[in-house]
């Protein structure tokens, strides 16, 4: 049921010696949960059941051992014919966890720095038992393929993003005939254009092939020799691209709201639940819980109405989940009003629609300034209007600089690209 | 049970920061120490907001005061085999980095009320240097003291350290130290009521020339007159300790099955709350600016929140101590020299001991949570404050790390982050008196090994200063031997 389109090139994976179909080159995590499967991994102390959240490499929840390679990433990690998953940190298997007791135990939260502390013989148990129970994933099984060396390039300008503000930003740039390197994390362009439940989003623009690479994740801004570059992997290789200019343009990472339960499996973003089902055809459950900000859940109601789904306490405060290893319920009250009454709703999913969070990392590796807008209660990348930073040399457009319509990213990131080609570079 | 995660990495939940608040622990920088929030595999991508929301509504942080944490790279999880398949110049120095730390002397976070106009001590550095001294002060009954700290609980080289400790030195002094400085870390727990994850995981050096399994085999002897049990081993026998490692190139090896690694963070926080029980005032966000100097004597220490007026001054500020003695127009031969180090993926206890390889500097072990951390000292790093990052250490770092332990080619670097040495011309301490400032007593200079030297150099610092007796430590380490050319080498050093 989850499916909402026949597959198109089935492959098959091993999930604990379980056979499952997948669509070749979708996210594993999509595979799992296509297959009625969220239970994914244990976290790290409390041994608390997780599913997938955030479908962007912006979580933990979602890490397994691949191949026999520990804590890999199913949302971001493709599927292809007959890859190896095996959940991890449980015993003696993550739907039955012995250590979930450490969740009963500690109610509401393990004071590890002075549990046991100081108690002779007692204090060296515990720290056995803390090793033993430490660290995720086990030990590879063995040396990876060596990478072929890593290649250095120059270029002029440098755009990290291919959502809306990179695209326009790529297509002024190629009107006035100036030449750029795009880099899009994802296998596709257009981040939000195809993947969010905005309305009336535009078409994407499609950079020339030698001009856009798709898959290629910016590492790092570094500056070793004092010539600033982006550390890069693209196809396999590890690429360092020294730039005169760079624009950086990647958006945002799922903001988590600390609700009782906000991790059990079943607790999606609101953008991931979008996405699943506007990349990757799956719907998450029947009945979703479009929990949230406003706008976003009022959005995601009416995609997931369409598709036939069934969105439940729309823009709802979320109070508590419900459920043992699965959502099951959500208990909410009507938004911004505090002393309104609890109500509880049965659901198969909740869809957390938040703020998204600015990725603001590189940006501040590279000098610009971040600061903390009073509005939205997110950290954003502060720059003026044509998005110039502390740093001559970087541009910042679309979402790292707070929440904005797709529309508002491209308008910025037109104006970035005029900046860019007006300033020239130092 | 319900729980209501704030980090989802570290199981951090609401709760538990209520009560990290409820120690004093605010800011952003602190909290993430103290619960360990956003050092998981996401790196604070989906808990920074969550966490900035919510200490500004309980903490309260005002909106000046929500700063971020400095964001350490690599943007997502990367393999070592990934950095390891860059080049680097062996001659070019390290220059950049990320611009300096955001919040260390964070001006938002500073109190706003001024700092007691006298103290009979001011110690200035609320690393572990100055934080042990002062609580061994209380101990002997003097709690009319004043630590003044720059940034955070941790900011200084104490936070950012791999927290290795080891009897196996080069000279008896440090042997002795760091003998007694295990004991004291042994019953930390104990005496001061927090869990500082002490294990004795033994501490095995590679040697891979002649000229430094001649100094391993010179340094057990030392060991060993002093009881310490330290083994000269074949390679065969120490790949019975790491079976993974590769011994390539290896000639020997030593091995002190009571070395061990520490988590450095608690034993801050341990000896700051046991000082603020007995009455001393540990003030962070505080900034020295200047000295009152009188008669040959410091008569004042100036912050940026008042003056101290006060009977002696205790400058243990690590490699930032050169800064400030030169505001009393003192020159010491102490410089900061970047050191770069990072941790990974928490991976199930595989590995025992801290291993080092002596010859390059390359330095790794398990922390308690199943990090991966280590680092390797580059020679070509010139002396300068520099708290940035750079790509070309990951490289180093991984070359050296898997041609070592091949597996961990897949092993994925969560962040990088750097701490400053604090490297004397001799690699020994400064420590005592100094010439030309009466008043003004030296606690710095311990290289990369402050660390595991301050509970014992503490203890004995605090027992010359109550009694008076006279003890070598603060005899033969004193400023004044580089004008007397008296050098007191170490070189038992990593990196």
């Amino acid at each position: 049921m989850p499916r909402l389109s026949p597959l198109q090139s089935p492959v098959t994976i091993d999930f604990e010696g379980q056979q499952l179909e997948a669509e070749a080159g979708e996210p594993l995590a999509c595979s799992l949960i296509a297959n009625g499967e969220d239970l994914f991994s244990r976290s790290v102390k409390y041994h608390r059941p997780r599913g997938p959240f955030c479908m962007t490499g912006g979580c933990s929840n979602c890490l397994m051992r691949v191949d026999g390679v520990p804590n890999v990433q199913t949302c971001t990690t493709l599927a292809k014919a007959g890859m190896r998953l095996e959940r991890q940190n449980s015993f003696p298997d993550a739907t039955v966890d012995m250590f979930a007791a450490n969740d009963l135990v500690f109610r509401k939260w393990f004071n590890h720095h002075e549990f046991l502390a100081g108690i002779p013989i007692v204090e060296q148990v515990m720290l056995r038992i803390a090793r033993k129970l430490a660290g995720l994933g086990k030990l590879p099984d063995k040396a990876p393929d060596e990478l072929p060396p890593a290649k250095v390039e120059k270029i002029e300008t440098l755009i990290v993003g291919g959502g809306a503000a990179g695209l326009a930003a790529a297509r002024r740039l190629t009107e006035r005939g100036a030449s750029y390197t795009l880099l899009e994390r994802e296998p596709v362009l257009g981040g939000r254009l195809l993947a969010s439940a905005e309305q009336g989003l535009a078409s994407v623009y499609e950079p020339a092939a030698n001009q856009a690479r798709l898959g290629a994740t910016a590492l790092g801004l570094y500056a070793d020799d004092g010539q600033a570059f982006v550390a890069s992997t693209w196809k396999g290789q590890l690429h360092l691209i020294f730039f005169r200019r760079i624009l950086l343009a990647l958006g945002g990472q799922p903001t988590l709201l600390p609700f009782e339960n906000n991790d059990l499996p079943g607790v999606f973003a609101g953008r991931a639940v979008a996405r699943m089902i506007r990349r990757h055809r799956v719907l998450v459950g029947k009945r979703v819980a479009c929990v949230g900000e406003p706008d976003e859940a009022r959005a995601l109601a009416k995609l997931i109405t369409s598709i036939g789904g069934e969105p439940v306490a729309v823009a709802a405060e979320p109070i508590r989940a419900h459920g043992l290893q699965h959502v099951t319920a959500v208990t909410v009250r009507q938004a911004g009003t505090g002393s309104a009454p609890e109500q509880k709703v049965a659901c198969d999913a909740i869809a957390l629609c938040a703020t998204v969070s600015p990725s603001f990392e590189l940006a501040r590796a590279g000098g610009a300034k971040v600061i903390w807008d009073t509005r939205h209660k997110v950290f954003v990348v502060e720059a003026d209007a044509h998005g110039r930073t502390a740093n001559p040399n970087l541009y910042v457009a679309g979402e790292q600089r707070g929440p904005m319509s797709t529309a508002a990213s491209a308008e910025m990131g037109l104006l970035a690209a005029e900046a860019m080609l007006a300033g020239g570079a130092s | 049970m319900s729980k209501a995660l704030l980090c989802s990495c570290e199981d951090v939940t609401t709760s538990e920061v209520e009560h990290a608040i409820e120690k004093g622990f605010c800011d952003i920088e602190s909290v993430k120490r103290f619960t360990g929030f956003g050092t998981g595999m996401c790196q604070g991508k989906q808990c920074l907001t969550a966490m900035a929301r919510f200490l500004e509504a309980k903490a309260p942080l005002k909106p000046e005061q929500v700063t971020p944490f400095t964001p350490r790279p690599p943007l997502f999880p990367t393999s070592m085999a990934t950095w390891a398949s860059a080049s680097f110049d062996p001659q070019n120095a390290p220059a950049g980095g990320i611009p300096p730390t955001l919040g260390l002397t964070a001006q938002a976070m500073k109190p706003t009320a001024p700092v007691k106009s006298k103290a009979k001590i001011v110690i200035v550095g609320g690393g572990v240097m100055g934080l042990a001294l002062a609580y061994n002060l209380t101990l002997r009954g003097e709690t009319d003291v004043v630590v003044l700290e720059q940034g955070y609980l941790c900011a200084g080289a104490s936070g950012r350290n791999g927290g290795g400790v080891r009897m196996q030195w080069g000279t008896p002094t440090l042997v002795t130290l760091a003998q007694r400085s295990i004991e004291l870390m042994k019953r930390f727990a104990r005496d001061l009521g927090i869990n500082v994850w002490f294990r004795q995981g033994g501490y095995l050096f590679l040697a891979k020339s002649k000229s430094i399994a001649d100094r391993l085999e010179k340094g057990a002897k030392l060991h060993n007159s002093f009881g310490v049990p330290t083994e000269i081993l074949t390679p065969d026998a120490a790949k019975d300790i790491v079976p993974q490692l590769s011994m390539k190139g290896v000639q020997a090896a030593a091995w002190n099955k009571l070395d061990g690694v520490i988590f450095p963070w608690p034993f801050l926080w341990g000896y700051a709350q046991a000082c603020a029980k007995k009455g001393v005032a540990v003030e962070t966000f505080t900034q020295v600016t200047g000295f009152e100097l009188s008669q040959g004597r410091i008569a004042k220490v100036v912050t940026d929140r008042g003056s101290i007026e006060c009977d002696t001054v205790v400058l243990a500020a690590g490699a930032w101590s050169p800064r400030i003695a030169a505001m009393a127009n003192v020159t010491l031969p102490n410089e900061p020299h970047r050191h770069e180090i990072c941790s990974s993926e928490p991976l199930k206890p595989f590995l025992g001991p801290l291993v080092s390889v002596l010859d390059s500097g390359l330095y790794f072990s398990q922390s308690m949570r199943g990090e991966i951390v280590g680092g390797m000292g580059d020679p070509n790093e010139p002396a300068g404050m520099n708290l940035g990052s750079t790509m070309r250490f990951l490289t180093r770092y991984s070359q050296a790390l898997t041609e070592q332990l091949p597996e961990l080619g897949h092993l994925k670097i969560l962040r990088q982050w750097s701490g400053p040495y604090d490297v004397t011309p001799d690699n020994s301490p400064i420590l005592g008196r100094t010439p030309g400032v009466s008043n003004l007593l030296q606690m710095s200079g311990f290289v990369g090994h402050g660390f595991m030297m301050a509970p014992a150099v503490a203890e004995r610092m605090a027992g010359w200063m109550a009694t008076g007796q006279s003890d070598e430590l603060f005899e033969r380490f004193t400023l004044g031997r580089f004008a007397e050319g008296r050098m007191e080498r170490e070189d038992m050093i990593i990196g």
